[in-house]
Formats: structure tokens, C-alpha cells, sequence
């Protein structure tokens, strides 16, 4: 099943970087959506199916964790898998992020890193339980 | 307006499926349960699931006699049972309504039981290449979900009205 992700981030080159990490890290991609700050997010996120969005933290006109709030305030989108990728270096906004049930992964990361954290949001592996806390799935395929 | 003889009730974690044109499945009072709907348009064969909790783990024992009361068990009965009347995965249009949190204040709703339905809904049907066309979930309303067998079209009526899925 292929995954449609939303990458966030002000920067263009971050953005291409994360992209190449996603294309690399093993996991079958469907639709890759961008958007350039929060603002622009949540438009795209009213418009497109997004399995998972990545996003960073500081940006211009909405910042990360106000995007965060958003997702989890919208009935719409609060189930929405959600990764923080930042060089954010405060434990307690890091937390704050958790918290809201979101997985943080820190700047530098490799294709593998980021692969971990989506195979373990998924439940198809298991992780430290630190995040979301993925539904294992059970019953037979259909 | 559907005359009862029409109607074909789908109870509380149960499920049913039809080909009979002319036929509405219909559940009622949908709180934090969902009802999952499935339709062929060639076979015009549909089925819908009433189910009340994600994860049938925490009583495989229920879940072997009563797998409509599970997300995870649920969702596959549906879909096979499906099959055997003739509809065809590629063909499906799946739509979803309910988990809504009917205490009124949802972050007072402790389990979260709707929200999770509808993730677990939403898993299973991801890891099973399977589109949701469509979706009316969440909120604090309890809604009647009907299916028109002839034409696909499902309704929801909840306190304040009706409305098309």
C-alpha cells in the first residue's frame, strides 16, 4: 500500500532532502504533497488524502507546533500520523510535541532513521514507545 | 421514503450484505460506533458493518462468535463475505460514518473509542490497498446510516437533518 506524505518545511532544499531520504528509505510512496509553513499545510491537508505528514518546526506564518495544534483541533485530521523533523534542542518542546502525539526525529537523520520511525508508527515494528502509539492490526486480508 | 419490508437492519456489531434491488440497509443510532458501507455498482451488491471497538485483542473470545463487533475482525467479514455475493475489490466504493463522541465534550472522552475506530478503519483499509471514497465521522451526533441497493447512495440522519455520503 503505498503511503502519501506531506513534507513541511520553509526550506526548498530541505524539502528535496527529506523527499530523497522518503524515496530511499524503503517504504512504498504514493503522493508527495509540499507545502512551505504551517498556512500552507493546512490547505493542502483539506484537499489531499496525507497518510503522514512530516514537518519542521520553525517556519514563517504558522510554525510547526502551531501546525500540530491545528491537526490535533480538527476532527478532521487528529488521527493524522504526524513526525517532527527539526534541529529543535529544548526537551520541553519536544515533549510539548510528543505529547500531542507526535514522533520527533532530530536533524541530521539518514533515509534509515526516518524509515524506522514510519515502520514503527505503522506498527510494523516496535519502537521505544516513545510518540504514537500505533494499533497493532490483526484479521485476516481481504 | 423506504417501506419497512424494504429495509434490511443492520443491528449493533453485526453485518449484512444484499443484491436485492429495491433493498435499504440501514443502521441505527450510530454513537461512537462506526458503520463501514460497501458497494459494487456492477454487482450492485452492498454490505455494511455496525461495529463498536478497534481491536477485537482485548477479547478474541467474542471476536471468534461476534466478529462484527470489531474493527479489525469486522472489516474483513464484510469484505469477503462481499466476494461471495459477486462484488469485486477493484469495483468497491467504501465509505465510513460514525465514531463520533456522543458525551458531548470530546476531550472528556477518555477511550477515545470513535476516534480509534475510525484509525483502525483507516489502517486496515491502508494496509489492504483499499480507498475510502468517502467519510462523515467524529463530531458528538449520533447518525442513522442508510444504503440504496439500487442506486449506491447512502444517507445519514442525524438530529439536525439528512444529508448524501
Amino acid at each position: 500500500m503505498k503511503l502519501n506524505v506531506m513534507v513541511v518545511d520553509d526550506s526548498a532544499v530541505m524539502r528535496a532532502m527529506v523527499k530523497k531520504s522518503l524515496s530511499l528509505c524503503g517504504i512504498e510512496l504514493g503522493e508527495v504533497v509540499e507545502a512551505a509553513n504551517g498556512v500552507e499545510a493546512l490547505e493542502k491537508l483539506a484537499s489531499s488524502w496525507v497518510d503522514l505528514a512530516l514537518i519542521d518546526v520553525n517556519m514563517p506564518k504558522m510554525n510547526g507546533e502551531e501546525l500540530l495544534n491545528h491537526i490535533r483541533e480538527d476532527e478532521a485530521t487528529v488521527p493524522l500520523n504526524v513526525i517532527v523533523i527539526s534541529t529543535e534542542g529544548s526537551e520541553t518542546r519536544i515533549s510539548r510535541l510528543k505529547s500531542k502525539g507526535a514522533r520527533f526525529l532530530r536533524k541530521p537523520f539518514s533515509p534509515e532513521n526516518l524509515g524506522n520511525q514510519i515502520r514503527e508508527m505503522l506498527g510494523e515494528t516496535h519502537g521505544d514507545g516513545s510518540g504514537n502509539q500505533a494499533l497493532p492490526v490483526s484479521g485476516p486480508d481481504f | 421514503m423506504v417501506s419497512a419490508t424494504k429495509l434490511l437492519v443492520v443491528g449493533m456489531a453485526d453485518a449484512k450484505h444484499s443484491r436485492e434491488p429495491g433493498q435499504t440497509l440501514v443502521t441505527y443510532a450510530l454513537g461512537s460506533c462506526i458503520a463501514l458501507v460497501i458497494y459494487d455498482p456492477v454487482a450492485k451488491v452492498g454490505g455494511m458493518l455496525h461495529a463498536m471497538l478497534p481491536q477485537s485483542s482485548i477479547d478474541p473470545a467474542k471476536a471468534e462468535v461476534h466478529p462484527a463487533v470489531f474493527v479489525d475482525t469486522g472489516v474483513p467479514l464484510l469484505f469477503l463475505e462481499s466476494y461471495k455475493l459477486g462484488a469485486k475489490k477493484e469495483r468497491l466504493v467504501v465509505k465510513v460514518a460514525g465514531g463520533a463522541c456522543t458525551h458531548g465534550d470530546p476531550e472528556k472522552d477518555m477511550f477515545q473509542i470513535g476516534k480509534r475506530n475510525v484509525l483502525m478503519l483507516k489502517k486496515l483499509l491502508w494496509t489492504n490497498n483499499v480507498p475510502l471514497a468517502a467519510s462523515d465521522v467524529a463530531g458528538t451526533e449520533s447518525r442513522t446510516v442508510f444504503l440504496d441497493l439500487e442506486t449506491g447512495r447512502i444517507r445519514i440522519r442525524t438530529p439536525r437533518g439528512e444529508h448524501e455520503l
